[in-house]
């Protein structure tokens, strides 16, 4: 798929820039990537193939990530937040854009140099069922990496082989095994410590538990946090689910249709969402609580996500927007694409009206939280429902603590 | 006398890896209009449970080996296959996960719910379609008329499943069963079917089976729930009740596995360790056993029955106010439902005897 990439605005041959990593001390992010954009093309013609559209499933997305935190990616399905991941560890070369990982701009980069990246990158999968090769050993899986990249010799592998699986909390005897004999947990066990074997720096997760049993989950996700603060990675959690999202990330963007609409501290995202779709997708999300769910109005969102091959003009949401018909759709939403805009403590929204969803009956509905099941939440009291639109506040955050950088996260034990 | 009455039930599946004890003896009973959830994981037995009351086991290797199924006074496990074929889609209807595999990809949406409607109605081919246009309309999809000529995969999951519910409920069938119906959608999208869903349920006065592993769609969505666990219904109350004080070992231990939205942030998680059981196993004990932080020697051996946790009430099958049973020879109390762990000093998980460890 090399002829999707032609226009790249900067373009840094051999992919070198910037001092290399010596600064430790910098705030200088893991990874930064800027309007980044991956269109595939749509052909029509058996013979002669002819470029008739694109689908453009990443449009134009700007993220950093700092070392050792912890991002998460919502969105729902054909949002293109796995294109983003694989985008990112360059499984595509990207339509337009920048990717520069720990100060090195990636976005070109090919051969050895690229090789050299990836070994600092790595991604778990969703299906455990279908990422391993079924006619490997659980050990082979895992030295695959160690192999391809040279690293050590054949014995040095064994033990570290050993060792990671013994890390993930398999058995290593375990390792002379092979996939279908293991259980689905297990299987991504595996293919943590697959992921863990080349000590990356970032790891991108994509959907990792989405196709485990439910109460399998809950062992994966504090396996990756306890990896985490053992070895100071850094994830890129991309998942549709927003609990599990919320729970696992210090900060969270939210995609619709090739694009980030909102990007906050996880805290700050689910007590003070400002886009419109975000409520939405908040309100949608079931609470395992009878009480709570008999309180909570949903916002229905009216039809499906449009098709990204023919995203809409202007703002890709106005579609099915419940703020736009609210505010008697202007015109603006339409005419014009919104900005990724920057308020206060971090906070960024791309809504022409954000304003106008702060302090929102919808707002309040979704955040409005009270004390459950024996354990007070901290939380402010709901404000009375159907108040109007608080006039463009400025944005103070409603909780005392409103992280500018990721908290420090606890060591949690499995 | 209630809609539904579920005793005993025992399926067994006969494989080449020998027998697959799915489900293993489940009863429950359920009224006319009455929302009830089956919530467990992969394997429990709760989609299998129904497609042993629908007669849809698949064969040869699906086999119900005991128990009753009555519905509306008559067995359905003693029917012949004609007999109930006019109850499946008449009386009980089923919604799938997956409507992609569930609609036939060769017809139009027209001529399979036209189908439908002449199987078990002898009205015209114009009435049929007539009343096609109105349950499409009634399940939300514009422009219906038109809609009708499209085939499955024209539509999107959504409004596929839109067409499963609209044929599902084309009969007015007294018993709606929905086997994960929104596990396939997007959050957003299976908020609006739920809320479809609920929506005609209560309209029509349909009883409602709803089968799922999200505690979060049954709290919303249910008045009942059942959890199983390897072919065992484990507990059993009232939705409200059941959240407000889970009494079953698993059931307290899917309700911690399982980030909320509206938690604390920072709030660890705590799951089962462990792994689900291989049910080519007999049943031996209680099958939660080898996962459970409160057991005792004899859960090893001997598999508790369904009781009600405050026995002396008057007992209750249906409806939210349900008795609550649970089947545990030892039962957290209330503050270690709360902690998720036995809270009793110097008590430790007995271990497992001799053969089971061998």
């Amino acid at each position: 798929m090399s002829e999707v990439g032609q226009t790249t605005p900067t373009v840094v041959a051999g992919g070198v820039s910037g001092p290399p990593a010596a600064g430790t001390g910098s705030t200088r992010p893991l990874l930064e990537i800027s309007d980044l954009r991956m269109y595939f093309p749509i052909t029509q013609g058996i013979l002669i193939s002819r470029h008739v559209g694109d689908v453009r499933a990443v449009d134009g997305i700007s993220l950093s990530i700092q070392k050792g935190e912890t991002v998460g990616l919502v969105g729902e399905s054909g949002c293109g937040k796995s294109t983003v991941g694989r985008t990112i560890l360059r499984l595509y070369r990207p339509t337009a854009g920048r990717i520069v990982f720990d100060g090195k701009d990636i976005t070109t980069a090919e051969g050895s140099s690229l090789r050299a990246v990836r070994r600092r990158m790595q991604m778990i999968f969703q299906d455990p069922y279908a990422s391993l090769n079924p006619r490997m050993t659980a050990a082979g899986i895992v030295s695959e990496p160690l192999e391809i990249h040279g690293v050590g010799e054949k014995s040095e592998r064994h033990q570290r082989v050993r060792d990671l699986l013994a890390t993930v909390g398999l058995d290593p005897s375990y390792g002379d095994r092979f996939p279908h004999e293991f259980s689905g947990g297990q299987r991504q066990r595996i293919g943590v410590a697959r992921a863990l074997a080349l000590h990356p720096d970032l790891i991108v997760a994509d959907e990792p538990i989405s196709a485990l049993d439910v109460s399998i989950q809950a062992q994966i996700i504090n396996l990756l946090e306890r990896l985490q603060s053992e070895f100071g990675l850094t994830y890129l959690f991309i998942a549709h689910d927003l609990s599990v999202v919320r729970h696992i990330s210090d900060r969270i963007a939210v995609m619709y249709l090739g694009r980030i609409v909102e990007t906050a501290g996880s805290r700050e995202l689910y007590e003070r969402p400002l886009h419109p779709y975000t409520v939405a997708l908040l309100s949608a999300v079931p609470i395992p609580d009878p009480a709570v769910e008999g309180r909570r109005r949903r916002i229905i969102l009216s039809g499906d996500v449009p098709s990204p091959s023919d995203p809409p003009s202007g703002c890709h949401f106005h579609t099915r927007c419940w703020l736009r018909e609210r505010l008697g759709n202007p015109e603006r939403c339409v005419a014009e694409d919104p900005a990724l805009r920057t308020l206060a403590g971090g906070h960024e929204v791309a809504c022409h009206f954000a304003e106008e969803v702060d302090g929102s009956a919808e707002q309040v509905q979704v955040t409005g939280r009270t004390p459950v099941s024996g354990a007070p939440a901290a939380g402010p009291a709901p404000a009375p429902a159907g108040s109007g639109p608080t006039p463009a506040a400025p944005a103070v955050p409603i909780s005392p603590s409103a992280p500018a950088g990721p908290p420090p996260r606890p060591g949690r034990e499995g | 006398m209630s809609l539904l009455s579920v005793s005993d039930l025992v399926v067994q599946f006969r494989t080449h890896d020998g027998t697959v004890y799915a489900v293993n003896g489940v009863s429950f009973d359920l009224d006319e209009g009455e929302t009830l959830g089956l919530v467990g994981e992969s394997g429990c037995g709760k989609s299998v449970t129904n497609l042993a009351l629908m007669r849809l086991l698949p064969k040869p290797a699906g086999h119900i080996d005991g128990g009753k199924v009555i519905f509306e006074g008559q067995d359905l496990l003693t029917l012949d296959e004609s007999e109930m074929r006019d109850i499946r889609g008449k009386e009980i209807a089923m919604i799938f996960q997956d409507p992609m595999t569930s609609l036939n990809p060769v017809l139009t949406v027209e001529e399979q719910m036209v189908e439908t409607i002449r199987a078990h109605r002898r009205v015209s081919k114009s009435v049929a379609k007539a009343r096609a246009v109105e349950l499409l309309g009634m399940v939300g999809i514009p422009q219906p008329e038109a809609r009708l000529k499209n085939y499955p995969h024209q539509f999107s999951g959504g409004m596929r499943q839109r067409v499963m519910i609209a044929m599902a409920l084309a009969l007015e069938p007294k018993l709606l069963i929905a086997d994960e119906p929104t596990t396939a959608l997007d959050v957003t999208i299976q908020a609006q079917v739920l809320e479809l869903l609920s929506r005609l349920a209560a309209e029509h006065g349909t009883a409602v089976i709803l089968i799922t592993h999200d505690l979060g769609v049954v709290a919303g969505m249910t008045q009942r729930i059942n959890v199983m666990y390897a072919g065992y219904v484990v507990e059993a109350a009232g939705t409200r009740d059941l959240f407000a004080r889970p009494r079953h070992p698993y059931t307290i231990g899917l309700m911690h596995s399982i980030p909320r939205l509206d938690a604390q942030p920072g709030e660890p998680l705590i799951p089962i360790e462990g792994v689900p059981p291989d049910l080519r196993q007999a049943p031996v004990g209680c099958p939660f056993a080898p996962r459970c932080a409160w057991r005792l020697d004899r859960c090893w051996t001997e598999m508790p029955t369904l009781d009600p946790i405050d026995p002396g009430r008057e007992f209750v099958a249906t409806g939210p106010q349900a008795t609550h049973r649970a089947a545990c020879w030892n039962p957290p109390t209330a503050e270690e439902a709360v902690a998720a762990r036995p809270l009793r000093p110097g008590f430790e998980p007995a271990p497992p005897p001799e053969e089971v460890r061998s």
